[in-house]
Order: structure tokens, then C-alpha cells, then sequence
């Protein structure tokens, strides 16, 4: 089967700042895939890309076959786009928006007046049809660019931050709207902050960080890569636990009085042989909590490990060995910190 | 060249300016009713007659002009610079519509606009003096193609604009003053020999002469060559315009 979107070795250089560097990355025909990074990852500068709004340096983008360039009459007639942006002409009411957009994909104008009233019955904005954009709330403006994305009926949406300051209920029904399209086959690509999102609604997730790939996995791989913290009240002051400091188990404890926190890869399977070795060392147990990894913290851990080892390889570029020597000590102690914690 | 895609941007286009009468056609209305009254009525009757026509008329066909090409170059530099502005221009270029349809779009509604602003024009002409014309396949043929070429040349305004001071600037200091010295108020007769030549080298002379011809009979120059020097500047400037859109000159990164 054809892959949704393709990219090998993408570049894009602004000048001397390289947006994109050597990005490869397949997102499969019907797959919810997320793109997390932080600012200036270059996500958006990716999504750009595949649209035709950025032109690429180098590498080659494909979506569903077609070369983004030299087929891109095909590739963007396959794509439905939500900016980050509200990049809405604001001269005609939103009905006609939408008509406009569907008449640009070859659709005869019959046809857009019809998709354009579904899409915004869909997206539940339909009694302001004949509203001009600029009169839309917050939240309607992002419904609209939804609506927009959809008037096209596209093989593949890109929600470039759709929830982005928007009110708890509207990213609720967002996210079942987008569920929903999932599931009738329309491959969604998705870039977020909110790790929430992206742990709840994408199949895979790509983490970028300065126009490089970190890592690309499911979301519940990149939990088991974090820790566990196993929270433990004793009776008494809990003194020092060595049998537990050299259990295989614990990749970090910590006593303060009559609090131990273990730091462990599998909270759940760990806790009966923690409680075990807690009573054998003459510690009575009266309270438990296990913290399970969130994907933000695999989030924030991946991509400072990334900015490290930027600041690392850029250095050593230069050449300046001694000094780097001495900063380098620190950083792979610190790198091994992050390695005990299953970061990798 | 004229898909659906293109329709529906061209339908996009002019029911922009349709439906905002005040910004687009009353003001050149308003300002040629004024023009007409006061080089007709107040002085049309104290200046000599320009090669046996009265002034007024003498000078209809350069307003026609004028106003024609001055609007077709202002909606296509506008709507191309707004639209990136806002960025809604997007809209466009992410659709799959080939480059040359895009442009075809834009230039098409923009022609239409110099072209309406051009019967306006005389249609005001028409209420202070009578009105002939002589050659109407030239008129059309002339009008179809300035209004292309200066379509084609907002375009281009509009993509090398960077904020909307350079709109004006293109209009005060490069329009304007095409116009003023391109024989619009006055006959190539009048002037001294080597300013006739100097002249021969702004484009508008020839647009203005070419429709002067078509109504009144009457042309400085030859005016079948004029039309062919415009179809070729069209051709040219509108393989620019394909080219900048294909290239991505100020509408992509």
C-alpha cells in the first residue's frame, strides 16, 4: 500500500538556519499520526512542505505517491489543511469560504454549496453560515479552518495545532470529529503541544527537535522507555534500605523520614516485591502511591537529551577539544542519569 | 487553462469587487464626471481644438484608458498583495490548480474591471458629448489587451509589494506619471520634435493613441503596429506571471 506521506534526507535552510535537517519520516495510508516537538522543531516548516508553502532545500516529500513538486497538482488535491493560522479570506461570508475552497479542488459549484453546508453542520457552526469570519468567537474560527480542511473530502487532513487555545469542550468534540474521520479512513496527521492529545487520538508519534528526527514510536512504547515512582509512607522513619538500593528493580531511591520514593521501569509489576523487601528491612507500610511516567515528561527528557547532544556535536565541530572536555564529564554524567531512567 | 478551479477563483475574484461599488467603480465615475466638467464645460470652450476635435473628445479616449488600465493594475495588485497579507492567499496555492490557471483567474477579473471602469468612463463621456466610434473591432481588441497587460503587471505589483505602501508607491510614481506623459491631455503634435521621441518610449502613448484611433479616427502612430507591440508586451508580462507563481516569488518560503 502507498504510504500517506514520505519524506527521505528533507532539508530546508533559511540562510544559515536549517529548518529541516535530513528529515525521513512515513506516515502510513489510514494511520492517526502525531508530530510532537517543541518550538521551532520544524513542524510546521514539514507541513509546509508537503502543502506547497515552503519550498524544500533538499531530500524528497512524497504524499500518497505523488513528488510534492513535480506531481503537485495530485499531492494537493489529496490534502485537507487546518493551519495553525487563521489564513481565512475575510471579503465573504464562511459559506462562501468554503465554496471558494471546494470550486479551487474542481469541485462544480452545486457540489461546493452542498459540501460547504455539510461541513458546517458538522463542525456545528452551520446558523453562522452567512457570518463573515472576522465576526466568529475564537473557537468558531477554529472550527471553521476544520471546515475548511474537510469541504475537499482530502485522503489525508493535516491539523496543524487544532486545539490551540481552545475551550475544553470544543477540543472534546474536535477530537471525536477527528476519531470519527480516522475511522472512515482518512489518515490524519497532527502536530501538538498538548501530549494529552496526542496520547489519546494518534496511532504513532514523531518527536522533532530542531528539523531532526528523535524518535518515532506509539505512544505506549514511549512510556515504557520512562519510569515509574513508587511512593512509600512507613510507621517509623524508614533509615537507609540497602537490600532495596541494590535491588535490581530500583533505579533510584530516595529516603527523607518517613517517605521512600523508588524510582522503577514497571510501577505495578514492581510494588508486591518492593512492599516484600520494605517489611523484611522492619518497615510497616500505611501508604502506597505509584506515579505512572506521563509522555510528557518522555517528551521534555528526549528532546533536552536531543539539545545536549546538538550542543555536544556542534561543539566538538569546532574543535575545541580540552574545554569540551571538561563539559562533555558533566554532560554524560548527566546523559547517564537520563539512561537509568530509560531514556534512550 | 479554464477549469473549474479557475472559474471559481475568477468568480471569487470579481464578485470581490462587485459587491464593493463605493471602492471600486464610484470613485473613477465621480472622478471623470469632474474631469468632463471641468475641461468641457468650465474650459473645453477657452482651449483650441486638437487636430479638428474638440478637447473634451480630443481627450475621452485617454481617460478611457486611463481609468482602464489604472483599475486593472490596481484590482490585481491589491487582491494579490491582500491576500498575502492575510495569508489567505493560501486558500489558493494550496489548491490543485495549476500556476497558469491561477493567473488566468486573477488577470481575467481584473481585466473585467478595467474593462467595466473603461464603459463607465464613457458612458459619463456620452452625457457631455457625443460620442462615435470609428474602428470597433480595434476599440475591443485594444481595450481587451491593456487591461490584460496592466492585469498582468498588478500581479506582478502585488507579489513584489512588502507592505501596502509599495501599492501607492507603484500608483503615484510609476503609473501616474506613465499616464500624464503619455499623451492623454495633449496631441504628439504639440510637443517639440525631441520630446516626441522620448515619449515614443513610455507604452501608454501607444495604448492611448491605438483607442483614440478606434474612436475618432484619428492616431499619431500606426496603429495596427501599436497593437501588435501590446500583444507582444502582454505575452511577455503574462510569462511572468506564471513564472513568479511557479517559482513561489513572494508567496512562498
Amino acid at each position: 500500500m502507498q504510504a500517506a506521506i514520505e519524506t527521505r534526507d528533507l532539508t530546508k535552510e533559511y540562510g544559515d538556519v536549517r529548518a529541516l535537517q535530513g528529515l525521513s519520516l512515513t506516515v502510513e495510508d489510514g494511520e492517526f499520526f502525531g508530530l510532537l516537538g517543541p518550538n521551532g522543531a520544524g513542524k510546521t516548516t514539514f507541513i509546509n512542505v508537503l502543502v506547497g508553502l515552503v519550498r524544500k532545500t533538499g531530500g524528497e516529500a512524497t504524499v500518497f505517491g505523488h513528488d510534492v513538486e513535480t506531481d503537485y497538482r495530485q499531492a494537493r488535491d489529496a490534502i485537507g489543511l487546518a493551519p495553525q493560522e487563521f489564513n481565512v479570506d475575510r471579503f465573504f461570508p464562511i459559506r462562501e469560504v468554503l465554496m471558494h475552497k471546494a470550486g479551487y479542488h474542481g469541485i462544480s459549484k452545486d457540489e461546493a454549496a452542498r459540501r460547504a453546508d455539510e461541513a458546517l453542520k458538522r463542525v456545528g457552526i452551520y446558523d453562522k453560515r452567512d457570518e463573515r469570519f472576522d465576526w466568529l468567537s475564537g473557537g468558531m474560527k477554529r472550527r471553521l479552518l476544520l471546515a475548511r480542511a474537510l469541504v475537499t473530502d482530502p485522503d489525508l487532513l493535516i491539523l496543524d495545532e487544532p486545539t490551540a487555545g481552545v475551550d475544553v469542550q470544543l477540543r472534546r468534540d474536535l477530537w471525536d470529529l477527528v476519531t470519527e474521520l480516522n475511522e472512515d479512513g482518512t489518515t490524519v496527521l497532527l502536530t501538538t503541544h498538548y501530549i494529552e492529545e496526542a496520547e489519546r487520538l494518534c496511532d504513532r508519534v514523531a518527536i522533532l527537535n530542531e528539523g531532526r528526527k528523535v524518535t518515532v514510536a506509539t505512544p505506549d512504547d514511549l512510556k515504557r522507555r520512562g519510569s515509574d515512582t513508587i511512593t512509600v509512607r512507613t510507621a517509623d522513619p524508614a533509615g537507609s534500605l540497602p537490600a532495596i538500593e541494590r535491588a535490581a528493580y530500583a533505579k533510584k531511591v530516595r529516603v527523607d523520614g518517613d517517605q521512600v520514593e523508588v524510582q522503577v521501569g514497571d510501577g505495578g509489576a514492581t510494588v508486591p516485591r518492593l512492599l516484600e523487601d520494605l517489611q523484611a528491612a522492619g518497615n510497616e507500610v500505611v501508604d502506597l502511591d505509584v506515579a505512572r511516567t506521563s509522555l510528557e515528561e518522555i517528551f521534555v527528557d528526549l528532546t533536552k537529551r536531543e539539545d545536549r547532544t546538538v550542543t555536544r556535536s556542534s561543539a566538538s565541530e569546532a574543535g575545541d577539544g580540552e574545554s569540551d572536555g571538561g563539559e562533555s564529564d558533566t554532560d554524560d554524567s548527566r546523559g547517564e542519569e537520563v539512561t537509568r531512567e530509560g531514556v534512550r | 487553462m479554464w477549469s473549474v478551479g479557475s472559474r471559481a477563483l475568477f468568480r471569487r475574484e470579481v464578485l470581490r469587487f462587485v459587491r464593493r461599488p463605493k471602492n471600486t467603480f464610484m470613485p473613477p465615475a465621480i472622478t471623470n464626471v469632474l474631469y468632463f466638467v471641468v475641461f468641457g464645460v468650465v474650459l473645453g470652450g477657452r482651449i483650441d481644438r486638437i487636430a479638428g476635435f474638440e478637447y473634451i473628445l480630443f481627450i475621452l479616449p485617454g481617460l478611457i484608458v486611463l481609468g482602464t488600465i489604472s483599475n486593472a493594475f490596481e484590482n490585481a495588485a491589491f487582491s494579490i498583495f491582500h491576500g498575502r497579507w492575510n495569508e489567505y492567499i493560501h486558500e489558493t496555492l494550496t489548491s490543485p490548480m495549476a500556476y497558469t490557471e491561477m493567473v488566468a483567474a486573477y488577470v481575467a477579473a481584473s481585466s473585467v474591471r478595467g474593462l467595466i471602469v473603461g464603459v463607465i468612463i464613457a458612458g459619463v463621456g456620452r452625457v457631455f458629448t457625443p460620442i462615435t466610434v470609428e474602428h470597433a473591432g480595434f476599440l475591443v481588441a485594444t481595450m481587451v489587451v491593456i487591461s490584460v497587460l496592466f492585469a498582468g503587471l498588478g500581479i506582478v505589483g502585488g507579489l513584489w509589494a512588502r507592505d501596502f505602501d509599495d501599492l501607492t508607491v507603484m500608483n503615484q510614481f510609476l503609473v501616474r506619471p506613465l499616464v500624464f506623459f503619455g499623451a492623454v491631455f495633449y496631441s504628439l503634435e504639440v510637443l517639440p520634435p525631441l520630446w516626441q521621441k522620448v515619449l515614443l518610449a513610455n507604452p501608454m502613448v501607444y495604448m492611448v493613441d491605438t483607442v483614440r484611433y478606434s474612436f475618432l479616427g484619428y492616431a499619431d502612430l500606426v496603429p495596427a503596429t501599436s497593437l501588435a507591440v501590446l500583444v507582444g508586451f502582454t505575452a511577455v508580462v503574462l510569462a511572468v506571471d506564471v513564472y513568479l507563481f511557479k517559482v513561489g516569488y513572494g508567496l512562498t518560503e
